[in-house]
Order: C-alpha cells, then structure tokens, then sequence
C-alpha cells in the first residue's frame, strides 16, 4: 500500500529530471520577458486538483504539468489571451481564478466601487451635515484623550 | 454507555436552553426576579452539560469506542493519543460539538460575571445567548448528532484528516478561532439586550465593546495561527489563498474592527448609534455564515467538511436572526438618533468614519466575491472563480488606505486639531517618503511601494505617542524610560492597546507586502550531493529516506543549507504518505530569521535516491506577520483592561426593576455594579 503511494510520485520526479541547475518549471523559455508572461499566467489560472490555488502555488503534478504546456505555448508564440482561451476551453471559464471582466460578471467588479463611492458621497453629506454646530450643546467632553 | 451519557447530556442541554429563553421571557415580563436567576442557572447548567458531552466524546476517541459514530468517523487504532484528542474538532459534528461548549462556557461567564444586576437588559442578554445555544444544541441532537450508535461496530476506524494531524498548530488553531467566533455572540446577545429593554445607554456600549475586543482577539489569533498554520503545513510558500472559509473568518474580523473603532465616536461623541449596533449584529451574523459556508460545503475549500443538509438549518437561523434585528433596529430609531456634533472634519472622528467606510467597504468587497460563484451558477447557469487575483485588485487599494488612516488617526486629536498636530505629521511624512523611496529603489511595484510608505508613516505616528508620552512622564516625574513607559500605558490602557494592536498590524504588513513582493521562487532537480544556489543559500541534496511511523509513512530529503562557506542548517522537508488519504501531504522545512525566511518543499524524488525535486523559496520580512499577530493580540490585552468610564459616568441608569429591600440596598447595588465591572474578565 505504502509502497505503492511512493511509487506514485516517481514518475513526476523522472520527468523533471534534467542536469542544469535552476529553473522554474520546464520549457524551452529563453528570455526573462517570456518567464514573467508564463509566471503571471500560471497565477492567473486554477489549479483543477486543488482548492482555490493557483497553478503557479501548487505543487501537484497536474499543477506542474500545465505550468510546462504554459511555457511551451508562450515559447510557440500565442498570446496571453489565447493561452487563457486554451485553458478555458478545456475546462471551462471556471479555470480563471479571476472572472472575466464582461457581462454578468462585471457586477463582481462594478458593485464594490459603486458602494465605495456611495459611502464617500454619504460620508461627504454627514460630515458637512454635523460639523455646523447643532443646536443643542453636545456632551461631549474638551480636551485631548482625558480617558484615551 | 459513554454514548448515552453523552447523548443525554446534549439533550439535555437543549432543555436547559429552551427553558433558560422561556424563562427569560417569562421573567422579564413578570418582573420575577427569582425566575431570572432560574435563567442564569440554566446558562451554568449548560456549560455543565457541554463540558460533560464534550469530555465523553474525547473520553471515546482517545478509548476508540467505535460504536459511536463520530469515532467511527475519525477515530483509528493507529491514532496517538494527543491526535485523538483534538480530532475532536477535524469533522462536523465534532467541531458542533465543541462550539456548544465554547458557547456554553461563555454564556455561563456573561451570566455569572453580571449576576447582580437587575436591569431587563443582562436578563435579555442571557436569554440571548441561550437562544442561540438552543440552535446548535438543536443541532447536536438531531441532524448533526456526534452520538449515534453503529451497528455493527467496525473494528478499526479511517483516522482523522491528515491535514489536521500534521502540525502542532491544528491543536490551537480551531479552539482560538472558535473563541473568537463564539465570543461574537455576546456583543450580539448584549446588543439585542439594550434595544428590546430600550437601555441604549454608554453602559451597554461599553460593555459590549469590552467583549467584542476580547472576541476580536481571538479571532485575530484565530486566524494569524491559521495562516501560519497553512504557510507551515500547505507548502505552498504562502499563508492567504483567499478560499472562501478564510474569507469567512475575515469578514467578521473586519466589522468588528470597525466597531471597536466607531464605538469611541459614539462614546465621545453620541453619534453613530444606529450604525453601532448594525455593525455588532452583521458581526455575528457573519460568524453564523462562515460556519454555514465551512460547514455545509456549498463553496469548495480546503477547510469544508463533507457537509449533509445541515447547511439548511444554518440558513433558517441566519434569516430568523437577520430579520428580527432588522425588524428590532426599526423598532427603536428613537433611542438610537445621533445627539452629537462634529467640531471639525479634520478630527480624528472624521479619519474613524472614514475608517468605517473603507472597513464596510473592505467588507462588502469580500462578501461579494465569496458569494459571486453561487450567484453566477444560479444566474448564469456556468461555474466561475473568484480567486487570489480578484481579491487582490480589489482590496489592495483599501488595505494601503486604512494603513494611511492609521497613521493619520493617532496624529490627529479629537474635537479640532491645531497647526501644532499638523507639525506633529512631518516627521512622519518624512519617513513614509523616505520608505517610497528605498521600495521603487528596490524595484517594488506601486502598491507594495504605497504599502512601504504607509505602513513606515503609522508606525513612526503610533510609535510617536509611547515616545512622546513616555518622555513626557520622565521630564515630569524623573522616571527611567522603561518605568515611563510602562505607567504612561498603564495609565491609558485602552488608548495605548489600541497603538499597540496598530503597530502589530503594522508589522504585519510590512511582512505581508515584502514577503510577497519579494520572494524568490526556485524548483529544482538535484542528484545526490548536487546544489543549487537560491538568494543567498546554496542548497545541497545529500539524502533520501523513508520511514515507517505509527500512522503514516514519511519520507524525507535530507538537504545541507549553505551561506557562502559556513554550513548554517540541515533541512529535512517531508512527504507523509497517511493510509487515508491518496495524496501525499507536504510538510515544508523553513528556516526562519528576522530578515527572511527559507522555505524548501519536498515535491518529487526517485526511490533509489539518484534525484529529487524541491522547491526553494526565499521570502523577505515573513517571520513578522506572525510576531505582528502576537502584538495584535497583546494589543487587544492591554486595552481589555480599561474598565470603563470613571465613577459617577458609567453607573448605569435605574432599571425599571426594582430591587426587593428598596433604597437601603441601593448603595448596596451600586457598589455590586462596581465590583461587577472589575470582574467582568473571564477567568
């Protein structure tokens, strides 16, 4: 049973198995331009066997696997947009850890800042509203921090 | 028989809570006083009830008595003893199970620490709190039952999940959090209690913030040992994936911050009433939805337990609760209407309501995005993600301003500040231009070099105050520095925890925003005695073994950590291979100092050792987000100890109650409050 469970993880240490020293997952990437695009791409997309991660986070093999079919598609030339594409018709729109900006979904984006400037409009109209001096004395107390 | 004692004991406790809440209706209504302490009782009996509930079902896990069916779930004979004990929280109806006890125990404290006090609001509070003990006894007893026989008993159980038994960590993480979520219902209870007994006064204010900063410091503990607890055990290098349950516990975290904020405007100030109270019962209510979204499995997590229908019952309560606040809050706009006035809006009530604005908005942001998936899928009918990146363009940008705020706040005074306040802020200015600088130097991007700057300028301004202040005291008084500082924060408890809690959230960031704009990230294959060089370490394969342990398999590379020459450490980063579970689960070696830490995962190796695949990350600053938790917390310590306004301000306003024994006993009374107010600590 054990022995089996350690033989899962050989093959992907076989594959990787290559002489020089440092890379950051595999491919034929010759330039630094072409590392970040793939690194940025990996973090943009879901890891399908984990939960919430990003491929360029996880350590699983599928993770490590679809880092290398990135750097292969950046060193053959496709865009970011058809690198995601590739991905989303694989496995559907899901594999975007970040909704595309379109449609429904620009209500996940359009919302937030709508109610962020609501609140600056409502805090603008209350501040005004209260700094005249109302009517009534307040109780506050004068002074600098008397009980902190 | 260890079943039914259990078993009876949460039953039980349902009792005990259905007729601590009828009671209290009844009382208050009656104005009985010997049936509210029935309701205190009940609160004590329940505690008694859980604490015997929860010891049986410890007692059977660590004795594997798998004729119960929660043991049978995650008890096994391989299991050591201290795993036993704390998988008591690793499933659902474990982790209920304990919840009740936490809520019990703290519905007993607030039952047994205002004892003597007779207004209806403490008997409210009381009824409150066994309300909601009531749900989730409800729910140990039926749908989510620890208890229940299995026939026939297996010989042998699958274990507890093996991310929960590999870290110290899962041993203190649950219980911290579970106080901090737990600890949210008694602002709530006490909330509810001033608006049904119309007692709006500072007192419950007070009271209920004292709480909500105990609460609050647990639930930052809660969750700082949880990402140190992913960043030790996950191996993934980071300690926020923003998955949904961690968002979940967020999301309470920051209304509650805003609370304790916005509390001290409606203290000085009167003002903010309505919005207090809104903020104390979303609070809760998010903790009942985090344990809906955690429990029910509806969004996928690595926290979610394999959930049946229980997700339902959690749904039912939130909207009872939901809307008998908001029905209640309606009820009382006349008691909450703002009596107050602002002196000038460059005052440090303003910089606490912009605080709130940016907190609610922060707040939204969150909700929204965890919530997005299951609107889009019921929209939309497609599965979308909301994930790190979304997060990260949205709530940067509120993040970095309330560091600005918190620099600001402390600088400016309450009422309306003088040019000498605005001089205060140019030394402060200098060091936030000064850090800007050393970021874009360092080639940071434009919100860790705005992170840079606003996290230098909050420090330099909080740590102003203890050095001002304590200067002060030693030109004045001629004490040394350290006896200085210590009486001026003694003296100040609540101002002085509250800079103290911002230097640790400020610490915290300046770990966050290096850590994560900084790092190095290598993977690396190496034979035998090969190295690789990462920043300044260069990391050496010499070994691979494997190793049969009681519960699990590990295997680990043994990697030799070079600076330069010197040798500095010996890594051994693991593999544990559980018999449960078919992937294996990482165990990272880390070797952390102040200036940085290396992270090395074992992810792949071949069995006769001739190579091995790591991944080497160096991460700038990290240690200091878990030592900024720990001053959070202290922080959060130092200002529980302010015990309220001074005499003559804080007693509280005659209760429509009257004590039997009339105005002899009135003194009586009042020195009871007092001595209340001083034991209000739970010990």
């Amino acid at each position: 049973m054990v022995l089996s469970l350690v033989a899962m993880a050989v093959p992907a240490a076989a594959q990787d198995a290559q002489p020089e020293g440092i890379y950051i997952g595999q491919g034929p990437l010759t330039n630094a331009v072409e590392e970040a695009r793939a690194a940025k791409l990996a973090s943009q997309l879901q890891c399908p066997v984990c939960q919430g991660q990003s491929i360029a986070a996880s350590p699983a093999p599928m993770a490590r696997q679809m880092k290398d079919l990135i750097r292969t598609q950046v060193s053959e030339g496709y865009t970011d947009e058809e690198v995601r594409q590739y991905f989303m018709s694989k496995y559907g729109e899901w594999v975007l850890l970040e909704p595309k900006a379109a449609g429904f979904n620009l209500l996940v984006y359009i919302l937030p800042v709508a109610a962020l400037l609501a609140g600056i409009g409502l805090m603008f109209v209350l501040v005004r509203r209260w700094s005249t001096p109302a009517p009534a004395p307040a109780e506050a107390a004068e002074g600098d921090d008397a009980a902190g | 028989m260890i079943r039914l004692i259990g078993y009876s004991a949460t039953l039980f406790s349902l009792a005990a809570a259905v007729y601590g809440v009828i009671a209290a209706i009844w009382g208050v209504r009656s104005k009985r006083q010997d049936i509210l302490a029935s309701v205190r009782a009940a609160a004590y009996a329940t505690f008694g009830l859980m604490l015997v509930a929860n010891l049986a079902m410890v007692y059977a896990l660590v004795t594997k008595d798998f004729s119960i069916s929660y043991v049978a779930q995650v008890g096994s004979h391989a299991t050591p003893f201290g795993i036993a004990v704390i998988s008591l929280w690793s499933a659902l109806e474990g982790s209920i199970l304990f919840w009740g006890l936490v809520l019990a125990f703290c519905a007993a404290a607030v039952a047994w620490l205002h004892r003597d006090e007779r207004s209806d609001m403490f008997a409210v509070t009381n009824g409150v709190m066994l309300v909601v003990g009531a749900f989730f006894y409800m729910l140990m007893v039926g749908p989510a039952n620890p208890f229940g026989a299995v026939f026939p008993v297996p010989m042998d159980g699958p274990g507890p999940n093996p991310l929960l038994q590999n870290h110290w960590l899962m041993a203190v993480h649950p219980p911290l959090l579970y106080l901090g979520y737990v600890g949210m219902t008694v602002p709530f209870a006490f909330a509810i209690g001033a608006l049904m007994s119309r007692q709006t006064d500072e007192r419950w204010l007070w009271l209920t913030r004292r709480w909500t900063l105990m609460a609050w410091a647990f639930l930052t503990a809660g969750i700082v040992s949880g990402m140190w607890w992913s960043y030790e055990v996950l191996g993934w290098g980071g300690y926020w994936a923003w998955d949904p349950v961690e968002n979940a516990s967020l999301l309470p975290w920051l209304t509650a911050t805003a609370f304790i904020h916005s509390a001290m405007v409606q203290e000085r100030r009167g003002m903010l009433k309505t919005w207090n109270v809104t903020l104390i019962i979303a609070t809760f209510l998010l903790t009942i939805l985090g344990t809906f979204l955690t429990r029910s499995g509806i969004l996928t997590s690595v926290h979610a337990f394999a959930g049946g229908d229980i997700g339902y019952y959690f749904l039912i309560f939130m909207g009872i609760m939901l809307l008998g606040s908001l029905a209640l809050l309606a009820g009382r706009s006349e008691e909450l209407r703002t009596t107050g006035s602002l002196d000038s809006p460059a005052s440090r009530e303003t910089v606490f309501l912009l605080n709130n604005m940016i907190l609610a908005a922060f707040t939204f942001t969150v909700l929204l995005g965890t919530l997005f998936p299951l609107v889009a899928e019921a929209a939309r009918g497609v599965r979308v993600t909301v994930g790190e990146p979304f997060f990260n363009r949205m709530t940067l940008p509120l993040a970095v301003t309330l560091l600005f705020l918190m620099g600001v706040g402390p600088a400016l005074p309450w009422g309306r500040p003088s040019a000498k306040h605005y001089r205060k802020l140019i030394l402060p200015a200098s060091v936030a231009a000064i850090s800007a600088l050393v970021a874009v130097l360092l080639g940071a991007g434009l919100m860790a070099t705005l992170g840079f700057a606003f996290a230098g300028f909050a420090i330099t301004t909080n740590a102003a105050e203890f050095l001002l202040g304590a200067g002060a005291r030693r030109r004045a008084l001629g004490e040394s520095p350290l006896v200085a500082l210590s009486r001026l924060v003694k003296a100040n408890p609540r101002r002085f925890g509250g800079y103290t809690a911002h230097l640790g959230i400020l610490v915290m960031a300046l770990g966050i925003v290096a850590s994560s704009e900084f790092t190095l990230d290598h993977e690396v294959t190496l034979g035998p005695r090969e190295t690789a060089t990462v920043g300044a370490y260069t990391v050496r394969f010499d070994d691979i073994w494997g190793r049969q342990e009681p519960h699990r398999f590990v295997v680990a590379a043994e990697l030799a950590v070079f600076m330069g020459d010197r040798r500095v450490a010996t890594l051994e980063p693991r593999l544990n291979y559980y018999e449960m579970s078919d992937q294996p689960i990482t165990t990272p070696a880390v070797r952390s100092r102040a200036h940085e830490d290396l992270y090395i995962t074992l992810l792949a190796f071949e069995r006769d050792g001739s190579s091995t695949t790591l991944r080497v990350m160096v991460e700038p600053l990290l240690v200091w987000i878990w030592i900024g938790g720990i001053i959070m917390f202290v922080g959060a310590g130092i200002a529980f100890t302010y015990r309220g306004p001074k005499d003559g301000k804080s007693k509280p306003r005659a209760p429509g109650v009257p004590v039997k024994g009339k105005v002899a006993q009135a003194g009586q009374a009042a020195g009871r409050v007092r001595a209340a107010d001083k034991e209000e600590v739970p010990a």
